[in-house]
């Protein structure tokens, strides 16, 4: 099989997580070809954000502290998992020659005076191109046949959007079956730095929020891998958080937009972004342990399974919201009110995640997330209040959004009412609701301290526990 | 406008002329005032920003060999790539010959035109048949044009044609004769029972196959030339890889006889429907596609309008040189 593997953080934290990672890669590769993504160390991508901040004020003391980590962090797991000392001198001798690019980079731009989003993008994939060299270390350490790239240098091409960049994927595609297609034939394992990528001009890039499992797609696409394995620090995406219900199980598949519901309502193993590619290009994607690599793990694919009588295949709760009500007799059939909303909004940057209006018009609710909150209403009032169809702007910022998901949903009577019943057992009064037509989930607002209850209550009345 | 060429060989030469002996007619129906402003050679470059004298950098090219030779504007062993990027042009023409392998050096200069955002004509079937979807998105994410309908059929405009029968419609299939020299092979062979070494020894005397004649017999320039109209025509990004490509080598002069007594002729025949496909296939000879000599012929199947047929000739320096000019008309409209 052809596997991307893709290792987050979290799997690469210690000297001894980074010789497992490359344990791991040495047992698949005998009979399969690999190609591994490293996202940076554990807590090292924050630092470079600190460092991008840091140049702001040119307090070259912290900058030189916060260098100073870096370099002992990389250093520590390096002589600590490479035992060769010929490989182990070659990667410290890189590691400080990249940290003294950083230092020169940050010298630069201080002395700029400013920090830009092309700039800030080339600052934080440094903790990527540590990783890789580490990783790289400690896989040839063991006799692997491994060659670290940076996502540009493999041959990801992406838009100019700094930050969040998107690829090219013809282009990308293209590139990618001349530099690494050929090497996994003669048995080399690539190791390319998660989250970054270039421009088609070569100015580096950033894929944004989980940009590794991105690069981990994209590679996937790009050489029509049979699986790409996400290897992070939980069991797969659950039917629930287990820290709420000890009794949440791993769900073994999920469609494509299974999955994008799921990640969009904040399960962290994966970002949504991330299953693009993979969807576009029918390409599975695996969600794994990697401490627990054989334990259960769940396949996303093209299959949009249903069993019998399993209409919702999770729940999840997402807190740190608020819900904004928007009144007035003076909005009934009145076009455009929603549009001066949305539009505020997107002024602001202020991103909405649910929506609903009522028929009769007169009410609009909307949730946001809850540190967005303060700057919402007030930008609200200013552009909709005394013009006489509003005349009341209310927060709640007690609330909590439940989301209920599953493919068999689609066509399936009464499961709100299932949904709807569950909590009203519980004395749970219901906010909000919002069901797409899709109807691959229905979300519902309930204010925060009933959270955890109606949860509960759902995973029970779906019986999500068992399979 | 101002025109960077690169290679000058058969057809850029031929594009050359055409502007020389045309140019008053293409300013005053066309309202285009076409400059080159460099050409490319293996010998290095010529470049004049106001444009070259196009009459006197061909005779110097054909006295000397190579455009670079010219006194003042001739810069001898310059490569394109000082060039494409940097200098002020609007449209890059890529006539380099064609790689099958490796599509270079065609896919680095359109590349980096593209990059340049300037727009790209190309008569190169290598780098379109290896990279096409790349290409193409790279065109559109800089904004610009990438128009290449000399690799089809020459100056008989295929794939504008099938454009046009296929707005509205929904493509069932297409299947044509697309390489001029095994169709001449053929034609011999059936004619005067002649061997496959015989026919192909006859086709390089009349010139119309090359001293190396693998890409003709092997079926690959037909199948580079189906790479082309599948992602033209339909919305699958292909590439070469994804043609499954048979040649003409096995065939005998008794299968073409056989096959005549039953009233079929054997054609190479590339052919678009839900598979991709190069190879020898027998055809009616009272199909309108049984064509002879060293013609091309296309066929589209459509849902509505049936099936429509393009003939004509598949290759030749002026042909595939007025199919440049289509090109650089078709950009002018949008520009």
């Amino acid at each position: 099989m052809k596997i991307i593997m893709k290792f987050g953080g979290t799997s690469l934290g210690s000297a001894d997580k980074v010789r497992n990672v490359s344990k791991i890669v040495k047992d698949y590769s005998v009979n399969n070809q690999i190609i591994l993504v490293a996202s940076a160390l554990s807590g090292v991508t924050n630092s470079l954000v600190r460092l991008s901040e840091l140049v702001k004020t040119s307090n070259s003391e912290k900058i030189v502290n916060e260098l100073e980590k870096l370099s002992e962090l990389h250093t520590n797991i390096s002589k600590n998992s490479i035992k060769d000392p010929n490989i182990e001198n070659e990667v410290l001798e890189s590691i400080s020659s990249i940290l003294d690019e950083l230092k020169r980079l940050l010298e630069g731009i201080i002395s700029l005076g400013e920090i830009t989003p092309r700039s800030r993008d080339r600052i934080i994939s440094f903790g990527e191109r540590l990783s890789v060299l580490v990783v790289t270390g400690a896989l040839k350490d063991i006799g692997i046949n491994a060659k670290k790239f940076t996502g540009a240098e493999a041959g990801i091409v992406t838009d100019e959007e700094y930050g969040e960049a998107n690829p090219l994927m013809s282009i990308t595609k293209m590139k990618i079956s001349k530099t690494l297609q050929p090497l996994l034939s003669k048995g080399i394992v690539p190791v390319v730095t998660g989250f970054m990528a270039a421009t088609q001009t070569g100015d580096i890039t950033t894929l944004g929020r989980g940009g590794s499992d991105f690069t981990a797609t994209i590679l996937g696409a790009a050489i029509s891998a049979d699986e790409v394995w996400i290897c992070t620090d939980v069991n797969g995406m659950m039917t629930t958080d287990p820290k709420i219900m000890p009794n949440a199980r791993t769900i073994p598949q999920l469609s494509y937009s299974e999955a994008l519901e799921m990640t969009v309502f904040g399960a962290k193993a994966l970002h949504p972004r991330a299953l693009e590619p993979a969807q576009e290009n029918k390409i599975s994607v695996r969600v794994k342990n990697t401490f627990n690599l054989s334990g259960s793990d769940t396949l996303i694919s093209n299959d949009q399974s249903i069993v019998r009588g399993k209409v919702a295949k999770s729940v999840a709760l997402i807190k740190d919201v608020a819900m904004v009500n928007i009144g007035g007799a003076g909005m009934v059939g009145k076009p455009g009110i929603a549009a001066k909303v949305f539009d505020t909004f997107a002024r602001e940057g202020i991103n909405i995640l649910m929506i609903s209006q009522s028929v009769s018009e007169a009410n609009i609710s909307l949730v946001i997330r809850r540190n967005h909150l303060e700057k919402a209403v007030n930008t609200l009032e200013i552009s909709l209040l005394g013009r006489g169809f509003v005349n009341s702007v209310n927060a709640e910022d007690d609330v909590g959004v439940i989301a209920v998901v599953g493919a068999g949903m689609q066509g399936s009577q009464g499961v709100a009412a299932r949904v709807f019943n569950a909590l009203a057992k519980k004395g749970i009064n219901i906010r909000m609701i919002a069901q797409g037509s899709s109807e691959l989930n229905i979300s519902i607002v309930i204010k925060e301290k009933n959270c955890e209850n109606a949860v509960k209550a759902i995973h029970e009345e779906f019986e999500m526990d068992t399979p | 406008m101002r025109l960077i060429l690169i290679g000058y060989g058969v057809v850029a030469q031929s594009l050359t002329k055409i502007l020389t002996v045309r140019k008053q007619e293409i300013l005053e129906r066309h309202g285009m005032h076409p400059r080159v402003v460099a050409i490319v050679d293996k010998g290095g470059l010529a470049l004049n920003t106001k444009g070259l004298d196009l009459e006197r950098v061909e005779s110097i090219k054909k006295k000397y060999g190579t455009v670079a030779s010219i006194p003042e504007y001739g810069r001898p062993g310059k490569p394109a790539q000082d060039i494409i990027g940097s200098l002020d042009a609007e449209v890059v023409i890529e006539a380099t010959p064609t790689n099958l392998e490796t599509g270079e050096p065609g896919t680095s200069h359109i590349e980096e035109a593209l990059k340049a955002g300037k727009h790209v004509i190309t008569v190169n079937k290598g780098p379109l048949a290896l990279a096409l979807p790349a290409l193409t998105e790279m065109a559109t994410y800089n904004g610009v044009h990438l128009r290449f309908s000399g690799t089809v059929g020459g100056g008989t405009p295929i794939l504008d044609f099938g454009r046009n029968c296929l707005s509205f419609d929904r493509l069932l299939s297409i299947e044509g004769i697309l390489n001029g020299s095994t169709n001449y092979m053929l034609t011999e062979m059936e004619k005067h029972g002649s061997t496959f070494e015989e026919a192909l020894n006859e086709a390089q005397i009349k010139g119309y196959a090359e001293a190396d004649p693998s890409l003709d017999v092997d079926g690959l320039d037909a199948a580079a030339k189906l790479t082309i109209m599948a992602n033209w025509f339909t919305d699958k990004d292909v590439t070469l890889k994804d043609i499954s490509v048979e040649g003409i080598r096995d065939i005998k002069p008794e299968d073409l006889k056989e096959a005549s007594k039953r009233g079929f002729a054997i054609k190479l025949i590339g052919r678009i429907d839900k598979k991709m496909k190069v190879g020898p296939t027998e055809l009616k000879t009272s199909d309108p596609l049984c064509i002879g000599g060293t013609l091309n012929a296309v066929k589209f199947h459509s849902e509505f309008a049936g099936d429509e047929i393009i003939i004509g000739k598949g290759a030749g320096g002026p042909e595939t040189a007025s199919s440049i000019l289509r090109d650089l008309l078709n950009i002018r409209e949008k520009m």
